[in-house]
C-alpha cells in the first residue's frame, strides 16, 4: 500500500494533472454552490473536452467536480435554504435557522470543517477497507438492502419536528411520487397518464429545486425590497468556540461513519446518508427539540456524511467497476473512452491511476478546505443583495440547472408547479425534508423487497434467514418498539 | 449617408431565397446550410452517446457544418425520438439504439410515432452481441452442462436482466424458447446490478454486454459460456458462439445495435449523401478500434438495409413478446 501511495504521489504531482485537480473542485465548489445546477451536468459537459488530455489528469478532474460540489452544496442550503444540491437539502434544516441568528459564518465553517474531515477519512477507509467493502457490497442481496432501506425510513422518519401527522403524510406523499414511472418488475406504466416523460419517474433534481429552492423563492415575494438578515463576518468571529468544536467533531465522525457505509454499496447514496446522520443525530441527542431550530449537530453530521460518502463511492466503482450512481457511470466512461477497462483488474492493470486518483482526493479536498475557508466572507455578503436581484438570478439558475439533467423542457414545468405546491406545504407547516426523504427511500425499499420476494418464489422468511438482512430487521423492529414506550411512558405520565 | 452593406444584404437576401425555391436535388448539393443536430436519447456518457460521438466529430469536418449532439434522455431512448420528429428544419437527425424502433412501440401504449411511416434509416451504425455470463462458482462451465442442469429443474434457475422488454430480457427468453428451458425473470435496472447479483449468487445468469462482463471474467469471477452473435465476437475471441450448439438452431441470433435515423420525408439525396459519409467514417481503423474498445463492432451499410434490420428484428421480438405475453 505504501508503495502504491507514492507511486500515487507521482501521479498526482505531475503539473498537469495537478492543475486539473484544483480546476475540477474549483468548478465543483461553484457549481455546488449553484442551486440545481449540479455536478452530474458538469461532468456530463466537460466529458466530450477529456478526449484531448491524459486519463489520469481527465479523472481526477471529473473527480474533483464531484466530490468539490458537496462543498458547495451546503452554502446556499445554509444562507437562503436553496439546497445547491438534494444531498444538501438536509443541511437546510438546521443549517437556515442558525443563518437567521446571525449565525451564518459560524455554519458555514461547521460544514466546511464537516466536509473536510469526512472527506479526509473517507480516503482513508477507501485506502484500509477498499477490498473489504467491495466484498461486502457482492454480498448485498435484494433481502439485505431492502431490510437496510426500511431500517433507514423508520430511524429517519423522526428527521421532522412537530405534528407526526403531517409527518407521516409528507412520507407517504413522497412513497407516491416515488412510484410514479415505469414498473421495474412488470414494465407497466404508473401515474404516468400516458407521458413518455414521466416513464422514468419524476425528476430528483426538479423536486427538490422545486420544493425547497422555487417555493422559498414564492414565500418571499413579498420582501422583495429587503435582504437578509445583516451578518458581518470576521474570520475570528465565524471560528467556533472550544465548547462548539466539541460538538461539532463528535457528530461528524459518526456522520463520516454513516457517509463512508453507505457511499460504497452500489445503489444507495449520498442523499440517503445525509438524512439517515441527522437521523441519528438527533435520537442520539439529550435535547432533540434544538432540531430544526439551529442545532450545530444538523450540520455537522449531514456534510460529513455526505462527503464521506462522494469518497466511497469510488469503492465499487474502481474495484469492481459497477457504478454506484449515474455520476459514477459517467466516470466509468471516462475510463472507457481513455481504453481502460475499469473493474476488478484495474488496480492490477493501471495501479498509477488508482493510486494517483486517491492521493488526488487528498489534494484535492486541502485545497478546498484552503479555498473555502475565504470564500466563507464572499459566499455571506451574498445576504446583502436585495431580494429583487438575487430571486430571480436564483429562478434562472434553477432553471438552467433542471434543465441540464436531461435537456427537458417538460422537467421547467414540473419544478414551477412543484414549486407552487411546496409553497403552500410550508404555507400549512408540512415538511417538505420528509417528502424527499419517502421519494428517495421509497422506490429502494419497493424494488429490493420484490426482488427479493421474487428470487424467494414469495417465502418471506428471506428476510430472517440472510443474516445481514435479519440484523436490519431486528434493528428496526426494536427502533419502533423503543419509539412506541416512550410514547408510552410519555402518555402517562 | 447611404449605408454601404445594403446592397450585398440585398443580394445575399436574394441568394438565399434562390435556394429556398430550388428544387430538391439542387438543396441536396447546397446541403448543409445549417449546423447538423443529432439528437440522441440518452445521457451524456452513455455507450449510445460516445458512438454518435465517436461518428459526429469526423462528421462536421466532412460537411463543412458544426454537427453538434443533443441529449434528450428519457424512455429507454424513446423520448430522443420523439424530439426529433418535432424538429421539421431538414438538419435534426437522431442516434439510437434498436430499441425505440423495434419493440418500444409494443411495449408503450400512445408512443407517438409509427416507425414504418416516420423514421427512415441512415445507416447502422454497430453492433453489439450478449454473452451468457455465469458466476465462476457455477458448477456449469459449457453451454451444454448449462442446458443440462436448466433441463434437470425446469423454473428453479433464475436469470437477471436491464428491466422488462430489454435486449437482455428478449435474448434469454428467445434462448429459453428455442433450447425449450424454463427459468425465472429477475429485472434489475443496470448491468452493474445484474453482475453483483451474479458474483454474489444471488441469481444464477444473465445475457450481458462483453465489455461488462469481461472484467470480471479475467479476475476469475465470472464465466462466459456462450455468445449471441453469429461469428465469434472479436473482444472476446474465445467465447464460442452459441448458434448450432447443443440443439440450437444455426440461425439463433441476438444483438443489440445502434444506428442513425431521419424523419420519414428528408431528402433522399440527404439520406444518401449522410449514408455515403457516415459509412467512411466508420471504414476508418482508428474508429473502429475506439467501437470496439467499448464492446462495438463499427458495421455500416446502405439506408435500405438499416431498414431491413429494423422490419426483420421488429418480427423476431414481436414473436417473443407475444410468448411473454402469452405466458403471463
Amino acid at each position: 500500500m505504501f508503495d502504491g501511495l507514492i507511486q500515487g504521489l507521482a501521479t498526482a504531482l505531475q503539473p498537469s494533472v495537478l492543475i486539473y485537480s484544483l480546476f475540477g473542485v474549483f468548478l465543483g465548489t461553484f457549481v455546488g454552490v449553484l442551486p440545481g445546477i449540479g455536478a452530474m451536468a458538469t461532468i456530463s459537459l466537460l466529458l466530450p473536452l477529456t478526449y484531448y488530455i491524459s486519463p489520469e489528469a481527465a479523472l481526477v478532474m471529473l473527480a474533483g467536480v464531484y466530490y468539490g460540489s458537496q462543498y458547495g452544496g451546503a452554502v446556499a442550503s445554509i444562507l437562503l435554504r436553496l439546497p445547491g444540491t438534494p444531498q444538501s437539502a438536509v443541511t437546510s434544516l438546521d443549517g437556515y435557522p442558525m443563518a437567521r441568528d446571525g449565525r451564518a459564518g459560524l455554519a458555514l465553517f461547521t460544514s466546511m470543517l464537516s466536509s473536510f474531515l469526512g472527506s479526509m477519512l473517507g480516503i482513508v477507509v477507501l485506502v484500509m477497507l477498499a477490498g473489504w467493502l467491495a466484498e461486502l457490497a457482492t454480498k448485498f442481496g435484494a433481502a439485505d438492502y431492502a431490510a437496510m432501506m426500511i431500517l433507514g425510513l423508520v430511524a429517519a422518519s423522526t428527521v421532522g419536528t412537530g405534528n407526526p401527522a403531517k409527518s407521516l403524510a409528507m412520507v407517504v406523499l413522497g412513497l407516491i411520487l416515488g412510484c410514479i414511472g415505469t414498473d421495474v418488475n412488470s414494465g407497466v406504466q404508473r401515474l404516468t397518464f400516458g407521458w413518455a416523460e414521466l416513464m422514468d419517474g419524476i425528476n430528483l433534481v426538479a423536486l427538490a429545486m422545486g420544493l425547497f429552492g422555487v417555493s422559498e423563492v414564492i414565500a418571499n415575494i413579498r420582501k422583495a425590497d429587503r435582504h437578509g438578515p445583516p451578518t458581518k463576518v470576521r474570520f475570528l468571529q465565524m471560528l467556533p468556540t472550544r465548547q462548539e468544536l466539541r460538538t461539532i467533531i463528535p457528530p461528524a465522525l459518526r456522520g463520516t461513519a454513516i457517509g463512508s457505509f453507505f457511499g460504497a454499496l452500489p445503489g444507495t447514496g449520498s442523499t440517503i446518508s445525509s438524512f439517515l446522520s441527522y437521523a441519528l443525530e438527533r435520537r442520539i441527542s439529550r435535547r432533540p427539540e434544538r432540531f430544526g431550530h439551529g442545532a450545530i449537530e444538523g450540520v455537522a453530521a449531514p456534510e460529513a456524511a455526505n462527503n464521506s460518502a462522494a469518497i466511497t463511492a469510488f469503492v465499487p466503482t474502481l474495484t469492481l467497476g459497477i457504478p454506484g450512481d449515474p455520476i459514477m457511470a459517467l466516470m466509468l466512461g471516462a475510463l472507457i473512452i481513455h481504453g481502460i477497462q475499469p473493474g476488478p483488474m484495474m488496480l492490477e492493470a493501471r495501479p498509477d491511476m488508482f493510486w494517483g486518483l486517491v492521493v488526488s482526493f487528498g489534494i484535492g479536498n486541502l485545497f478546498l478546505l484552503i479555498l473555502n475557508l475565504p470564500l466563507i466572507g464572499i459566499w455571506v455578503s451574498m445576504l446583502r443583495i436585495p431580494f429583487r436581484w438575487l430571486y430571480p438570478a436564483i429562478l434562472i439558475f434553477v432553471c438552467l440547472g433542471v434543465y441540464s439533467v436531461r435537456g427537458s423542457t417538460f422537467d421547467l414545468i414540473m419544478v414551477a408547479g412543484i414549486g407552487a405546491v411546496g409553497y403552500l406545504m410550508a404555507l400549512a407547516r408540512f415538511n417538505p425534508a420528509l417528502l424527499l426523504l419517502g421519494f428517495v427511500l421509497g422506490p429502494l425499499i419497493e424494488v429490493n423487497l420484490r426482488r427479493a420476494m421474487l428470487i424467494s418464489r414469495g417465502d418471506p422468511m428471506v428476510f430472517l434467514e440472510r443474516p445481514i438482512a435479519a440484523v436490519f430487521i431486528i434493528a428496526a423492529a426494536a427502533l419502533i418498539l423503543l419509539s412506541l414506550w416512550q410514547a408510552v411512558r410519555r402518555g402517562s405520565r | 449617408m447611404t449605408h454601404p452593406f445594403n446592397r450585398r444584404h440585398m443580394l445575399l437576401a436574394g441568394a438565399a431565397l434562390a435556394m429556398a425555391a430550388a428544387t430538391g436535388s439542387a438543396t441536396a448539393q447546397s446541403w448543409p446550410t445549417a449546423p447538423v443536430h443529432i439528437i440522441v436519447g440518452f445521457p451524456a456518457g452513455s455507450s449510445p452517446d460516445t458512438l454518435a460521438r465517436l461518428v459526429a466529430e469526423p462528421l462536421a469536418a466532412r460537411l463543412g457544418q458544426p454537427v453538434v449532439v443533443e441529449n434528450k434522455a428519457g424512455a429507454g431512448g424513446v423520448i430522443g425520438v420523439q424530439q426529433m420528429l418535432l424538429a421539421k428544419d431538414g438538419h435534426t437527425f437522431g442516434a439510437t439504439i434498436n430499441g425505440p424502433l423495434t419493440t418500444s412501440p409494443r411495449l408503450i401504449k400512445d408512443i407517438g410515432y409509427d416507425v414504418a411511416a416516420d423514421i427512415t434509416g441512415i445507416a447502422l451504425t454497430a453492433t453489439s452481441p450478449l454473452v451468457l455470463a455465469v458466476s465462476a462458482d457455477n458448477a456449469a462451465s459449457t453451454l451444454q452442462d448449462f442446458i443440462a442442469a436448466a433441463k434437470a429443474d425446469p423454473g428453479a434457475m433464475t436469470y437477471g436482466s436491464v428491466g422488462q422488454g430489454s435486449g437482455a430480457h428478449l435474448s434469454m427468453e428467445l434462448f429459453l424458447d428455442t433450447a425449450g428451458l424454463e427459468m425465472l425473470h429477475v429485472p434489475f435496472t443496470s448491468y452493474a446490478e445484474v453482475t453483483t447479483s451474479i458474483m454474489g449468487a444471488e441469481i444464477d445468469a444473465g445475457f450481458m454486454a462483453p465489455s461488462a462482463a469481461m472484467g470480471h471474467v479475467q479476475a476469475g469471477k465470472m464465466k462466459m459460456l456462450g455468445i449471441t452473435s453469429a461469428e465469434p465476437f472479436p473482444q472476446v475471441p474465445d467465447v464460442p458462439v452459441i448458434a448450432g450448439q447443443d440443439g440450437m438452431p444455426a440461425d439463433y441470433r441476438a444483438e443489440l445495435w445502434n444506428a442513425f435515423i431521419a424523419p420519414a420525408g428528408t431528402d433522399p439525396a440527404v439520406i444518401e449523401r449522410l449514408n455515403t459519409e457516415i459509412n467512411a467514417i466508420l471504414a476508418d481503423p482508428t474508429v473502429q478500434e475506439r467501437m470496439l474498445a467499448m464492446g462495438w463492432k463499427a458495421e455500416g451499410g446502405s439506408a435500405a438495409d438499416l431498414t431491413d434490420r429494423i422490419a426483420a428484428d421488429t418480427a423476431v421480438w414481436g414473436r417473443v413478446l407475444d410468448r411473454i405475453a402469452g405466458k403471463q
